[in-house]
């Protein structure tokens, strides 16, 4: 019985030519989707490595600036910029901090068309206005970009509908449907066969096509990578399937059933994310921005009245910078230095605000994803690809911690006025970006699975107590 | 025949639950929608005229100072929301807010709002926008899908077709009905929004005539839905294929195709790294005059120039402080090495710009969005339009400043200090984003576009009608 | 072997099926007849176990339908009055997948058998349905009921639309399967086809049997008498 369903079903669906337009239509899909999102990836990989060629050139021609210097002889620079003065080496000679691609960031574009993937933090430059934002056409980021990750929760979703809403129902419609139920077989058993079928082929089908993507399209075998998203996938694909399934037990005929599914799809995909987002903006609104800026001018404003007195202090509280200085004497970047680490420490409680309402947005919403599937699909794919919120928030804090390193490696330099040498080139600080340890995304699918193997039972159970004159008759 | 069609339909759709509940779906959703947008274009708009006045005091009030520290102090350029944005928030969420304006550099626009939200902000907003340009054209073929199917699978089409009705009057009564609640719905909100508007104290310059604008685009759009659905209806056998069928066009046009569309506009007419845009121009700008550095090779031949012109053999006989003036010269260089740069910014918008309106032909989508941001004052262009407008600020006030320096000091005099009432001389920033006219015109081509669309659909509708 | 037993259905106030008794045993072709609404395809619907009756039973081989509404699907065929297949299967495959769900696996020749002995002309076995008439999509349906060896066949309408000649062979088919000993209940509007293919004749109005013959008591003109004052019966009354 099983095996004929399944048999007789394939064939059907091969002659009727959904099989093939499934086929191609997923290829194609997935294929340009893969296309565009490795695209993105090669063009970050090679501006982050120019931007080390150029460092690394930079740096041949401060070597051999300090080795002139070194050497006593005259170089052709400006005064400021000439390599034995350490500021010059922390403004004008900085490192790139560099976000390198994951191996999975072509599936998911998520936040990585918001913000830049290197900086070179400098010795004078204030961490809060080091812009992590990269220039690119707003229109873009408005209309999003066509990657797996949006084939996988907004396309796929909807082609499985497609696949799915009159599997019951148009048997009806065609009249086939009451022969059907003169066999000794029960209807609801019939239909959990056909749609477990189209579930099998559709995943089948996609984990094919993954594989070929995965393949041939990008380089470097990634199979934990591909395992990862499959299951991500597999678990979503399901939880529609079972909606569907849902769905064929419950609704009356083909039209009514698409737009059932429809709205669930409008409801999971689109407003389901707009509202929680504007949920969390209206618990946890984000600090003026605005509002931040004129606190920082006001702050700086003080600092510059009172750079001296500033600067008396921090030696006081420094005394092992003031030690190695006979002559004390005191320029800009001294000044500068002292009293740009008082606005900091004073802007802190502001600019850590704004972190700790977007951490409360974050728990907010990660408590309430599991209303939606396709948030959860969406986020677990950001997260294997390191493109998620978290990924960029790590980014920029690694990027902060490491521009005090810069900065602290430089400043006992500039306060005990001591040169810098081709000799201290070596121990300059660089920067690593370390990628956030990858949370097993198992459970979530895991979870998604099971609840929605739980609303296939539920109305399959209330589909076997309820009346099967209404399947059968309309 | 047309009437009598047009009030069956009518009645038929207002006695269908599903229209109803739909209908009502809707309805909430733009209400919550437009009370969330008034909310926050108050308070956006509050805080920015608090910050304007605030950094405005702080520029005024930064005391005795040599005008070069004031033009390194800087100050502020803030973008206002403008009242339209209550309808279309357009790209307002992912374009900065605040431009810094100092001297010797262009800094670009900070702080855009998507920056500060979680990733959970990219699958869009709970605004009017949302709902006008995709669940309005969702609700029409939700309306619209079986216009004609039902009548072929009730076979009530025979009897219509043996009553002797001309085809393209059926399709005109259909064609109404399903036209007009849409028409309600969209009155509804511009007469809402309006009001809204009108009411709200004195922000920004609120024109009817915009909103009359913004009215026409979306009805366009709408009945270019219309047709589409109605073609597809009067093509389809079945009304759940018919359904199908118009739900795979919404998609197309409303999602696949505007990503598409960025994707290919990126590829064709990428922008530079933030990054290599920074070093290009600072390049550039090394190669030119360093208004800091009389070191400079550049420098040394202005001083020559100078010193030739007004036939003095030194900097001090000069009737200004040639310090300033070198000051202002380098910032002049520095300004041109900008506008060479960002105009090749702005080449590179141009040519996305012409992918999406190539693409427009593929869906009646992009031109809507693009116009409906353009007139709201809420799309990129305006958002240049803005940071062009700041650029022309800040090199005004440099000239002011340094002019101030040059007259006011003599060659090597830095600890002169301009008094603290200078400041207030300088005029404050003011800015009016474009006029209707200008955004029209500016966005011809989406006209262009769209109005192809509702020609061609409808004539496509009417000349191939026939009822089988 | 059908039987109901004072079988009743309401939908509400509304009775549409009132205690029916019926008991079609074995070599028996009883032919339903009655108006639009009289009740016939609501009492097949019952047997089918597609609706529940509101008090009484239906039994098929002496199993009660509601009871037991897989198990009386072994023993019972129905071809609906529009016999729809899947019109991208062919004849053979849409008896061996019928079959199939039914637990019966079939091989091409068994089902070609079965096909052949419904009628169906050879070159039509292994084309597919969409080029098929009614009465060949029929002649598959009796085809599945003879792969099923179902010793209860329903039929609703079987004939309308058919033409003379189809409906002639229709009929002869059923009377083969009758002398095999299955039972029949045939719902139809057609007084002729009734008196030349059934056994027993029942008259239904407004969910009440009326009255019974058995065909060889009763002739076509008496038949048709009959039923007329069945069908005015109220008219009578009043």
């Amino acid at each position: 019985m099983y095996r004929y369903n399944f048999l007789y079903e394939f064939k059907l669906l091969l002659r009727s030519g959904w099989m093939q337009i499934l086929s191609l239509l997923l290829l194609g899909l997935f294929c340009f989707a893969t296309i565009n999102g490795n695209q993105k990836v090669l063009k970050r990989k090679q501006d982050i490595h120019s931007a080390k060629v150029e460092v690394k050139e930079s740096d041949a021609n401060m070597l051999s600036l300090l080795d002139s210097v070194e050497n006593g002889m005259e170089v052709s620079a400006s005064r400021w910029t000439i390599p034995s003065s350490p500021t010059a080496v922390g403004n004008y000679y900085p490192r790139v901090a560099a976000m390198d691609p994951q191996p999975l960031s072509f599936v998911s574009t998520g936040q990585s068309d918001l913000f830049t993937h290197y900086v070179k933090p400098t010795m004078a430059g204030d961490d809060f206005t080091l812009n992590f934002t990269e220039i690119i056409s707003p229109v873009q980021q408005l209309f999003g970009s066509f990657d797996l990750a949006f084939v996988i929760v907004y396309l796929l979703p909807l082609i499985i509908i497609a696949f799915s809403y009159n599997i019951l129902s148009a048997e009806r419609e065609s009249g086939s449907l009451k022969l059907l139920a003169s066999q000794p077989i029960s209807i609801h058993t019939w239909v959990l066969q056909k749609i477990s079928l189209r579930f099998l082929l559709t995943l089948i089908l996609t984990v094919i096509i993954l594989t070929i993507v995965f393949v041939f399209l990008v380089s470097g075998n990634n199979f934990k990578g591909l395992f990862d998203v499959i299951i991500t996938t597999a678990a979503y694909i399901l939880f529609w399937f079972s909606l569907a399934f849902a769905v064929n037990l419950r609704v009356g005929d083909s039209s009514k059933n698409a737009i059932v599914l429809l709205g669930l799809w409008v409801v999971f995909v689109l407003l389901v994310p707009s509202v929680l987002n504007q949920l969390g903006n209206t618990l946890y609104p984000m600090p003026s921005r605005t509002l931040m800026i004129n606190k920082m001018r006001n702050l700086k404003e003080e600092a510059t009245e009172k750079q001296d007195e500033i600067l008396d202090n921090f030696l006081r509280d420094h005394p092992e910078y003031a030690l190695n200085d006979p002559n004390q004497s005191r320029q800009f970047y001294h000044r500068y230095m002292a009293s740009q680490k008082l606005v900091k420490e004073k802007l802190e409680p502001v600019t850590l605000e704004f972190e700790r309402q977007l951490e409360r947005q974050q728990a907010l919403v990660s408590k309430f994803r599991w209303l939606s599937p396709a948030i959860i699909a969406q986020e677990s794919l950001n997260i294997l690809s390191g493109t998620s919120t978290a990924d960029y928030e790590n980014y920029r804090k690694q990027v902060i911690g490491f521009a005090e390193t810069w900065r602290n490696h430089l400043t006992p330099l500039l306060y005990n006025n001591e040169p810098f040498t081709s000799s201290k080139y070596g121990e300059l600080p660089s920067f690593n970006y370390h990628p956030i340890r990858l949370k097993n995304n198992m459970i979530a699918s895991l979870i998604i699975m099971i609840v929605s193997i739980g609303i296939g039972f539920v109305a399959y159970m209330i589909a076997f107590k309820g009346n099967v004159s209404k399947l059968i008759i309309s | 025949m047309i009437r009598n069609t047009f009030i069956k339909e009518i009645t038929e759709l207002a006695r269908d639950g599903r229209v109803k509940i739909a209908f009502f779906i809707v309805l909430v959703l733009l209400g919550i929608s437009t009370w969330i947008s008034s909310r926050q274009y108050n308070s956006t708009n509050q805080q920015y005229a608090e910050a304007k006045n605030a950094e405005r005091s702080i520029w005024n009030n930064q005391g005795e100072k040599n005008p070069h520290s004031a033009a390194h102090y800087g100050t502020y350029a803030f973008k206002p929301k403008y009242p339209l944005s209550l309808i279309d928030q357009g790209v307002d969420k992912y374009a900065g807010t605040s431009i810094f304006l100092e001297a010797h550099n262009r800094n670009e626009a900070q702080f855009s709002q998507a920056a500060d939200q979680t990733g959970l902000a990219r699958f869009g907003d709970l605004t009017p926008d949302f709902i006008l340009l995709f669940i309005i054209p969702l609700l029409i073929v939700l309306l619209g899908y079986n216009a004609f199917t039902k009548e072929r699978e009730m076979r009530t089409l025979v009897l219509i077709k043996s009553q002797g009705i001309a085809p393209w009057k059926l399709v005109l009564g259909k064609w109404t009905a399903l036209f007009l609640p849409i028409l309600v719905i969209m009155a509804l909100v511009i007469v809402g929004a309006g009001i809204i508007l009108s009411n709200l104290e004195d922000f920004g310059v609120f024109r009817w005539s915009n909103l009359g604008i913004l009215f026409l685009v979306y009805i366009c759009y709408y009945i270019v839905f219309v047709n589409l659905v109605l073609i597809v209806s009067s093509k389809s056998k079945k009304s759940s294929i018919s359904l199908v069928l118009s739900l795979a066009i919404w998609i197309i046009a409303c999602f696949v195709a505007p990503k598409a569309a960025s994707n290919f506009a990126e590829t064709k007419h990428p922008y530079p790294t933030r990054q290599e845009f920074a070093a290009n121009i600072l390049k550039d700008k090394q190669e030119g005059l360093d208004g800091h550095d009389p070191w400079n090779k550049q420098a040394k031949l202005l001083e020559q120039e100078v010193l030739r012109e007004y036939n003095v053999d030194s900097l001090h006989q000069l009737p200004f402080n040639f310090d300033a003036y070198r000051m202002q010269k380098g910032e002049e260089h520095n300004a041109e090495v900008y506008f060479k740069h960002y105009k090749y910014l702005k080449s590179q918008f141009e040519g996305q710009t012409k992918v999406y309106v190539g693409l427009a032909t593929l869906s009646p989508f992009l031109p809507t969005r693009f116009l409906s941001m353009g007139v709201a004052n809420t799309d990129y262009s305006t958002h240049w339009d803005f940071s062009d407008a700041a650029e022309d600020y800040r090199i005004r006030m440099q000239a002011f400043l340094n002019n101030d320096f040059a007259k006011n000091s003599s060659h090597g005099d830095w600890s002169y200090k301009a008094e603290e009432a200078t400041w207030k001389k300088l005029p404050a920033f003011e800015y009016s984003p474009p006029q209707l006219a200008e955004i029209l015109s500016r966005n011809s081509s989406n006209i262009i576009v769209l109005v192809a669309w509702l020609l061609g659909s409808f004539s496509f509708l009417f000349i191939t009608i026939k009822l089988r | 072997m059908i039987t109901t037993d004072n079988l009743t259905k309401q939908y509400g106030e509304t009775i549409v099926l009132n205690q029916l008794n019926l008991n079609i045993g074995a070599n028996e072709i009883y032919c339903l007849l009655g108006a639009n609404g009289a009740g016939k395809t609501t009492t097949i619907n019952l047997l089918l176990g597609f609706i529940k009756p509101t008090s009484g039973s239906a039994f098929i081989n002496g199993l009660c339908v509601s009871e037991e509404y897989i198990k009386t699907k072994q023993y019972l065929a129905y071809i609906p009055e529009n016999l729809m297949l899947y019109p991208t299967l062919t004849a053979v495959e849409n008896l061996k997948y019928f079959s199939g769900i039914g637990g019966k696996n079939l091989s091409k020749s068994q089902s070609e058998d079965f096909l052949n002995e419904a009628g169906l002309q050879k070159n039509a076995f292994n084309s597919r349905i969409s080029t098929f008439s009614k009465g060949m999509r029929q002649k598959v349906g009796i085809s599945i009921a003879l792969a099923k060896d179902a010793k209860s066949l329903l039929l609703d309408e079987p004939t309308s639309g058919l033409d003379p000649k189809s409906s002639n062979e229709f009929g002869q088919l059923l009377h083969k399967l009758k002398d095999n000993g299955v039972s029949i209940l045939m719902a139809t509007h057609d007084l002729f086809r009734a008196k030349d293919t059934g056994t027993h004749i029942g008259i239904m109005k407004n969910g009440q049997l009326r009255q019974e013959y058995a065909t060889k008591d009763i002739s076509l003109p008496e038949l048709e008498q009959a039923y007329l004052e069945a069908m005015n019966y109220k008219e009578f009354v009043s």
